[in-house]
């Protein structure tokens, strides 16, 4: 999850066959520097309506094409739900009905010694490799995955269930599993890649259990300061490049730690943690001639970014420096016509993924008949019951 | 061996004797799931097979080969790959086979997480022998896409746990010289002129990054990546940033030529607010620029540069008009 990982449809059109990768670049650089679109005389506006069409659309049965997702079958289902909470029509879903489908996802653990073992006991991705409890072995099958584990409390965040009401301490305890001597996390216990996407996930998980017996926070802390790159941005490991997605992880889960000051906009200079100023500067820089985000520095602005490095900047208090107008423009020129969001303004069909991170960056821009989004929890209201 | 290739002639897994004996596990979905997918049928009961080899935890032949299917439809399916790599280990797998078969799919699958994690297993149990041909491979990688992501995290990797530095600032002066807007690689420059334990690190290196990096400033000052890089030569000693001639100087260059001078003006704001005395020069390039672009010429120049961003970067006019009115008190 949390990362964008279509291919730049762009980049296709661009490179064919016969075209050397350096002419390739070379045009596919000169596109990023076009001069911002004039003003649309006709003003465009969001199709409400048209986006909760969609978005109930997705709730009601996904294309085959999502199969090679399935894996993350919760993180689906955030992205349909959140995206209609940004819309306001929560009111059309049966919570009780999603409330016990999510729940139906969580590992338990047989006893409470079972939490010792290594494993994470949160929330499965999908139903592919779960196992209802009376069959053998049941613990050796444990596939719960900490970016699952964020959604499926952040559903129930939304829908209003009481967090209260589930094992949160098996969850706690056991993700303690899964956090690296370096303070990084790996999302799974049998071992996949540690990067921030997990370090992200592991504090919203703690923020919204109110417990933080479940990581590290100085550890955890230590491994964000160590992705900060040169350039003030940061990479999703120590060394890479930065990256708007990556950054976004590392700041929200400062500030889910505590450790950013809320409003450090106005003593710009010094911040106990990041280079902030440069940290900025890289954010407001991502902001493209087309008005749009890029993740990357020359890379094409992509929809998704309005959100990573908008909210980066809004976390920051930096959010009223970009150019609203511009960035409103560029989203609403990637708006479907059958509802939902492209990623780029070229293309014809939207994916759930860029529709949901579209509404998220159109909330945050305080847009009108939008629900305002919790920035660093990726939701829009935080439970009562829960905290 | 079948792979997703080959669809059309795709035998389903109930008509293949050497499966007969295997009852297929169905996906228990619950009365009334959310986000419903539709499944193809191959898809399902593919995974129906696979769970019931998983749940039997049978690590064989034949358990391999189902891997293989079913990673062919689902490759992000960790548990699916969690599974081959116990089977792989059960069945004492020569791991250079396994090589073979990620480079078969990872084109196809460059974007993926989980090819790239197993990638990684792969080359750890090798150890160094593997590193010339894992940056072979996401060499090959990058020549499709020069910003993969994962294909430089996984290069990353393998430099700093197998080795293979020799060659490194060449691959990345070539690519460089493909694309000089390739960010990937200077970011990989930095990490190579920092971390390679050949050459001497940042210190040593300094004097000729610079030159470098000036180099390709000038030939495209509109190009942000060297800005950035010159300014990460200097990371954590300001005071160098602020006295080395070579620094302001570039700036100077790209002002005098009237053109494309926004990074330079947001260098020189900084350098200015770190301490910087501008020669005279300096200032009379700028304020001639802020003749044509604003009306404060009476202004201090880093005020005068902020009014000429706030016209020259639309983008950031509120920032830039910010930073005018929160400039430190010392400032020229
Ligand atoms: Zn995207």
């Amino acid at each position: 999850m949390l990362v964008c990982k279509s291919k730049s449809p762009r980049r296709e059109k661009l490179g064919g066959p016969g075209e050397s990768v350096r002419v390739r670049w070379i045009r596919c650089s000169a596109v990023v520097r076009l001069p911002p679109p004039a003003m649309d005389p006709e003003g465009l506006e969001l199709e409400r309506e048209r986006h909760v069409l969609f978005l109930e659309m997705m709730m009601e049965r996904l294309p085959s094409d999502f199969e090679t997702q399935e894996i993350n079958h919760l993180t689906l289902a955030y992205f349909a739900i959140s995206g209609l909470g940004i819309l306001g029509a929560l009111d059309r879903v049966d919570k009780d009905q999603i409330a016990s489908w999510v729940l139906s996802f969580q590992a338990q653990p047989r006893t409470m010694s079972d939490l010792d073992n290594g494993q994470f006991y949160g929330f499965h991705g999908s139903r592919t490799s779960q196992f209802t409890i009376d069959d053998s072995e049941v613990s050796s099958h444990n596939c719960s995955h900490l970016a699952s584990t964020y959604c499926a409390l952040a559903i129930l965040n939304m829908i209003g269930y009481n967090l209260s009401n589930i094992n949160s301490e098996a969850i706690l305890i056991s993700m303690r599993n899964l956090q690296q001597p370096d303070g990084s996390f790996m999302p799974i216990h049998f071992g996949a890649e540690k990067d921030l996407r997990f370090v992200y996930c592991a504090a919203a998980i703690c923020f919204m259990l109110n417990n933080w017996t479940g990581m590290d926070k100085e550890k955890a802390k230590e491994y964000i300061l160590h992705c900060q790159s040169y350039d003030g941005g940061f990479g999703l490991v120590p060394g890479s490049e930065s990256h708007g997605g990556a950054t976004y992880c590392a700041v929200a889960a400062l500030q889910l730690m505590g450790f950013i000051n809320a409003d450090i906009s106005s003593k710009p200079a010094k911040s106990v943690v990041v280079d902030v100023p440069l940290l900025v500067d890289w954010s407001l820089q991502r902001q493209a001639a087309d008005g749009g985000f890029q993740g990357r520095a020359n890379k094409p602005s992509d929809t998704c970014y309005a959100f990573w490095v908008g909210g980066v900047l809004k976390i920051l208090g930096f959010y009223h420096f970009l150019n609203k107008g511009a960035l409103r423009r560029f989203l609403l020129s990637c708006q479907s016509k059958y509802g939902g969001f492209t990623k780029f303004p070229e293309n014809m069909l939207p994916d759930l993924y860029h529709s949901y991170y579209s509404f998220a960056a159109l909330s945050l821009m305080e847009e009108e008949g939008l629900k305002p989004l919790c920035v660093e929890l990726g939701i829009t209201a935080i439970n009562d019951n829960g905290i | 061996m079948s792979s997703s290739d080959d669809d059309d002639e795709r035998i389903p897994f109930i008509q293949r004797p050497e499966w007969s004996d295997v009852r297929p596990v169905p996906q228990d979905d619950g009365p009334h799931p959310i986000v419903p997918i539709a499944y193809h049928d191959d898809f399902r009961e593919t995974m129906d097979y696979f769970r019931a080899v998983y749940l039997a935890d049978e690590r064989s032949r034949r358990a391999l080969d189902l891997t293989t299917e079913a990673i062919g439809m689902n490759p992000a399916n960790y548990t699916v790959w969690h599974f081959r790599r116990l089977v792989l280990e059960a069945l004492n797998v020569d791991l250079h086979e396994e090589r073979d078969f990620i480079d078969e799919i990872a084109v196809r699958n460059s974007k993926n997480y989980q090819i790239w994690h197993h990638r990684r297993w792969v080359a750890e149990k090798l150890g160094p022998q593997a590193a010339d041909k894992e940056l072979e491979f996401t060499m090959m990688i990058l020549a499709l896409d020069a910003k993969n992501y994962h294909a430089w995290s996984h290069r990353q990797w393998v430099l700093q746990s197998l080795g293979g530095w020799e060659k490194e600032l060449d691959y990345c002066c070539k690519l460089l010289e493909d694309d000089i807007f390739n960010n990937s690689a200077w970011n990989q420059r930095y990490f190579v002129i920092t971390r390679s334990p050949l050459l001497g690190g940042l210190q040593a290196m300094r004097d000729s990054e610079v030159s470098y990096t000036v180099e390709a400033i000038l030939a495209n000052p509109q190009n942000e990546s060297p800005w950035r890089y010159l300014r990460g030569l200097y990371k954590g000693d300001t005071d160098l940033l602020v006295s080395d001639n070579q620094v302001s100087d570039v700036c100077l260059k790209v002002l005098k030529t009237n053109h494309n001078y926004i990074f330079a003006l947001s260098l020189l704001l900084d350098l200015l607010c770190y301490g910087f005395q501008p020669s005279h020069e300096l200032k009379r390039v700028v304020q001639f620029l802020g003749k044509t672009e604003t009306d404060s010429s009476d202004a201090n120049l880093a005020t005068t540069i902020c009014s000429i961003l706030e016209t020259v970067d639309p983008m950031r006019s509120n920032y830039w008009a910010w930073r005018k009115n929160n400039l430190p008190s010392q400032v020229c």
